[in-house]
């Protein structure tokens, strides 16, 4: 299940309404308009830093959809 | 430097015979993978798996000369796959795998645009596309032989000494101005202009270019370049196979996503060379975190070279300034003016000094003169892309193509060794570009300082993404057809971003809408038109009906009206950021 708060990180960065986007855990980042490689970098400043966290290129890389990433993100929590 | 004067009259199959006999044990190629175990490749067991490709290719039917279009993702056979098709003499041409944003009937419809135009005979390609690809083989149109998929192929056994007697005669029938392979020039739709090499184009660029950055066989590629693209393929895989040197390959996919993989492989295998369009440069400094270069050194670096793109200034700064604490000098920071046209390179920064920067008037510059200034609120720093390779010339040109003085600006128009035979099966555009001289005009727009070219943009409106040129009538086109779009009151243009070092697309659409939900529900269907061919579409300005001030042909005119958004105005002018 996609957070809402990970829902309005994205929708914020790509100026996309949250109201008018669907994101399920298989949704793979370039089914989002506007998420494409050279915004991708952004959308990931952007949830480290609503999140306070930091991610590595390759723990990215091995993200396939955004279920991965939300599971990502719960994870570091825990860490933290 | 690499003596390569007994190679000159060797096609480029000879040549890799060449290195697999005389250094069958060097590494070609290191197939990097960001997750997993690196593929070695050496000289010796390349060709063998290129040899038994050819034979497998021979049987199914593949003659020399037919075009052979590869739509493969980061593969380890995809190399040896290539050369395989160069070794029946045929023509091999890599297309882009198609984005899942891409909708299927585009990207069937840019095939059937590059059949059509360029003949394709044969597709190679994964068996994830047979559904998409299939339909078009069946009806026939212009795919002419059939649909196959190599990655599947058991070709252990493929090799027999019939068919290798039958391949030797094919490859000695080979001749230097043969043609070689056929590069696609970007592009969103079918509309793509196809570039013929010859062997001896290839062959000449090597030699040309190999001696002007002073190659040597100690020198190793790093490159995260896609192969359908001419700087991947010229410079990242021709150039170090056709002299025997080692290249790093890795899938642009991974690089974007995992940018700091290129400095760890240029690390861990002490990599020389590396090509990259501007944006790496800003992507690089401003997303690699210190935690990913632990233990990296780029000492081993000599030339970093920014191609593809117009090179910016701030871009090399920031690059140094973050890289230097990891032993980049700051001499590697070169640069290279180059074209699939020209093979690739026509002038190249010195090796061994940063690109030379000069500052000019920006006002005057944008009127086409060039004069410095000293007011700080007037000054741009434009980049050099270096002096001629040997073997090509160069000459700025107004638009009557009379040469213009130096400190003017005009068109670039340039002669090779290594041009191009043309646009296959487009005697029309052919010589649109050529004048009776063979002077070729490349629709950039530069002037020429100190015997440096600098490069400053495009004549026409071609938008440049990431080193990918992008034709706004492409976009104009999809967007018409969005409902609620008034058809044909659309145009599309480029706009700087200083953070991406690079260009972003803006589209400006009239609509009768004018509420906000409606709007931001319109900006949303344009986005996904954008992303059904491939086009991140940043910027959407909706304005009013008969907002578009038309040009002379009486079609919306670009210029003018970017100009009316720059100026920021207007109120009534909505934008989605």
């Amino acid at each position: 299940m996609i957070s809402q708060r990970l829902k309005i990180v994205i929708c914020n960065e790509l100026n996309l309404n949250p109201n008018l986007i669907d994101l399920y855990n298989n949704t793979e980042a370039n089914e989002i308009p506007g998420w494409d490689s050279l915004n991708h970098a952004n959308v990931i400043v952007a949830i480290e830093k609503n999140y306070e966290l930091r991610f590595t290129g390759l723990e990215i890389l091995k993200c396939k959809n955004i279920g991965d990433l939300q599971n990502l993100i719960e994870l570091k929590i825990v860490k933290s | 430097m690499i003596d390569l004067k007994s190679l000159e009259d060797k096609t480029v199959w000879q040549r890799w015979e060449y290195f697999a006999d005389t250094q069958p044990d060097k590494t070609a190629i290191i197939h990097w993978e960001a997750v997993g175990k690196n593929y070695r490749w050496t000289y010796k067991s390349l060709l063998e798996t290129a040899n038994k490709f050819s034979n497998r290719l021979k049987q199914i039917g593949v003659q020399k000369g037919d075009v052979c279009a590869i739509v493969i993702r980061h593969n380890p056979l995809f190399y040896p796959f290539y050369m395989g098709i160069v070794g029946v003499g045929a023509l091999p041409t890599v297309l882009v795998y198609p984005n899942p944003k891409l909708h299927y009937l585009k990207f069937q419809h840019g095939l059937v645009g590059m059949a059509e135009r360029s003949g394709l005979d044969w597709i190679f390609t994964e068996k994830e596309l047979d559904k998409i690809i299939r339909p078009l083989i069946v009806s026939r149109r212009r795919i002419n032989t059939g649909l196959f998929f190599p990655l599947e192929w058991d070709i252990k056994d493929s090799i027999a000494g019939k068919g290798n007697a039958e391949l030797a005669e094919i490859r000695t029938s080979v001749k230097m101005k043969d043609p070689m392979l056929l590069q696609h020039s970007s592009g969103t739709t079918g509309l793509q202009k196809p570039i013929v090499l010859s062997h001896s184009a290839i062959v000449n660029h090597v030699n040309n270019y190999g001696k002007t950055i002073h190659l040597s066989k100690d020198d190793v590629i790093a490159s995260w370049l896609p192969l359908y693209h001419d700087m991947g393929l010229i410079a990242a895989f021709h150039l170090p196979l056709a002299v025997g040197i080692t290249t790093i390959q890795m899938d642009p996919f991974q690089w974007i996503l995992a940018p700091s993989l290129l400095l760890n492989a240029i690390s861990s295998e002490k990599a020389t060379l590396t090509w990259l369009p501007n944006f790496a440069y800003n992507l690089m400094a401003d997303k690699i975190k210190e935690e990913e270069l632990k233990n990296v050194s780029l000492r081993s670096l000599r030339m970093l070279i920014n191609c593809s793109e117009k090179v910016r200034s701030d871009s090399h700064e920031m690059f140094y300034r973050k890289f230097s604490e990891y032993e980049l000098h700051e001499n590697t920071l070169t640069t290279m003016y180059a074209m699939a046209e020209t093979t690739l390179a026509v002038t190249q920064s010195n090796v061994g000094k940063r690109a030379t920067e000069i500052t000019v008037d920006k006002f005057a510059l944008a009127r086409g003169i060039v004069s410095s200034t000293d007011n700080k609120n007037k000054i741009k720093t434009c980049v050099s892309s270096g002096k001629l390779i040997d073997g090509c010339e160069l000459k700025v040109v107004n638009e009557r193509r009379d040469t213009v003085a130096n400190d003017r600006v005009g068109e670039i128009a340039v002669k090779s060794v290594s041009m191009f035979d043309g646009y296959r099966n487009y005697p029309e555009k052919t010589s649109e570009v050529f004048d009776e001289e063979g002077w070729f005009y490349t629709g950039d727009l530069g002037f020429m300082d100190d015997d440096d070219l600098y490069v400053i943009g495009r004549i026409n409106d071609v938008i440049i993404v990431a080193g990918n040129n992008i034709y706004p009538e492409d976009i104009e086109d999809v967007v018409s057809k969005v409902e609620s779009v008034i058809p044909g009151r659309i145009i599309v243009f480029g706009e700087e971003d200083v953070v991406l070092g690079t260009e972003q697309v803006c589209v400006v659409a009239e609509t009768k809408y004018d509420n906000e939900i409606e709007l931001q529900k319109l900006s949303m269907d344009i986005i996904k038109v954008g992303m059904s061919i491939d086009v991140n579409i940043h910027k959407i300005y909706l304005v009013p009906p008969r907002w578009l001030i038309k040009s002379s042909s009486g079609k919306p005119s670009r210029k003018t009206n970017k100009q009316r958004i720059s100026d920021n105005i207007d109120k009534n002018v909505w934008c989605n950021k």
